[in-house]
């Protein structure tokens, strides 16, 4: 913490969890602190993606220290603010709530199976014309080609803050930072479709799986599917993780189809 | 072990992913906190396994409870 660049918040105090009260001050343009004592016993932060929204998250390790990082940094942020929380984690979930947030999104994580058996994958072929580029295969040029085009869809269709996927923070234009962790569709002599592998060592995940707009339902994202997951599977890997938001159908259908297992679900909060 | 603004701070490792978004975490010295993710893991997708090594804040208030604010990447 740096006093020196301390900016008294609501100037507010709460009773404290021990024999101070709490006071909150925001220290940073980004960050407020709650103090008991000369004791940080919570925190605020505030992070701006690259799609344009204002995130916030509060670590507290009480529910009333929560309620008062949370009322200092909603009168210091301009509305709509946005935070995370696992479904799971009932008492962030309800702080979230008394905090005047309301859920927009879920999230499922799903554990997806490699084994061929089980996902029912081995025979499936792309489609006529479609060649599967592995991952660590794909060029550069046509990949960069390809995510910008995919970007322009999404943003002229349902924008990036109904997509589950990471969001990365990199040059303007693209999304693509490491060509390594994609698998590549290719129709004649384009890259038609993708999918980001992140390659963690105790669980792969996927990050990302496109296809153009125009070759969508022809089978091309479950063939990248089936010859990523086969892959993993001769190496040894024996699931992934992905996430999928709940209203893509389409998406869940397609991990479900092959024994994906829901694991986890995230809430995505907004407070207008 | 380090003392921080934020309290003690010490790496440990994962040994079990519990259901309510919590996780026993085993320190160096032989005793398990049970911790919950930080806000900026959770806005970050950081998944957390059994045997990650994190780094975990303990509570002033109850020094077997923690918070993981970081995951290693071995």
């Amino acid at each position: 913490m740096n006093d020196s660049h301390s900016i008294p918040s609501t100037g507010d105090h709460t009773p404290g969890t021990g024999d101070h009260a709490v006071v909150v001050t925001r220290v940073s343009d980004t960050e407020w602190h709650a103090m008991d004592g000369d004791q940080v016993v919570g925190c605020g932060d505030a992070s701006v993606r690259p799609d344009g929204r204002l995130f916030v998250g509060i670590d507290a390790w009480h529910g009333e220290v929560f309620a008062r990082v949370a009322e200092a940094m909603t009168a210091d942020l301009p509305a709509p603010l946005y935070a995370v929380a696992d479904e799971t984690d009932r008492d962030s979930v309800s702080a979230w709530q008394r905090a005047g947030f309301t859920t927009v999104r879920r999230e499922w994580g799903y554990v997806v199976p490699t084994d061929p058996q089980v996902t029912g994958l081995g025979p499936v072929r792309p489609p006529a014309g479609v060649v599967v580029v592995p991952v660590g295969q794909a060029e550069e040029a046509p990949l960069r080609a390809l995510d910008q085009v995919l970007h322009a869809e999404i943003e002229a269709g349902p924008g990036w803050q109904a997509m589950p996927a990471q969001v990365l923070p990199c040059p303007a234009g693209t999304t693509v930072v490491d060509p390594s962790k994609y698998a590549v569709a290719r129709q004649a002599g384009r890259y038609v479709g993708l999918l980001r592998l992140a390659p963690l060592t105790r669980q792969p995940r996927i990050g990302l799986i496109a296809v153009r707009a125009d070759l969508q339902r022809h089978g091309i994202a479950r063939a990248l599917l089936a010859d990523t997951l086969d892959a993993l599977h001769r190496r040894g890997t024996a699931s992934v993780w992905a996430e999928v938001t709940e209203s893509n159908a389409a998406a869940t259908a397609l991990f479900e189809g092959i024994g994906a297992r829901r694991a986890g679900s995230t809430l995505e909060f907004v407070r207008r | 072990m380090t003392k921080t603004a934020n309290g003690i701070e010490v790496e440990g490792i994962v040994v079990e992913c519990l259901r309510n978004a919590n996780f026993k975490v085993e320190l160096p010295n032989g005793h398990t906190v049970l911790a919950h993710i930080s806000g900026k893991v959770r806005r970050n997708h950081i998944k957390i396994l059994p045997q990650d090594r994190v780094l975990v804040e303990l509570s002033p208030y109850d020094l077997s409870r923690g918070r993981i604010r970081f995951r290693y990447r071995s």
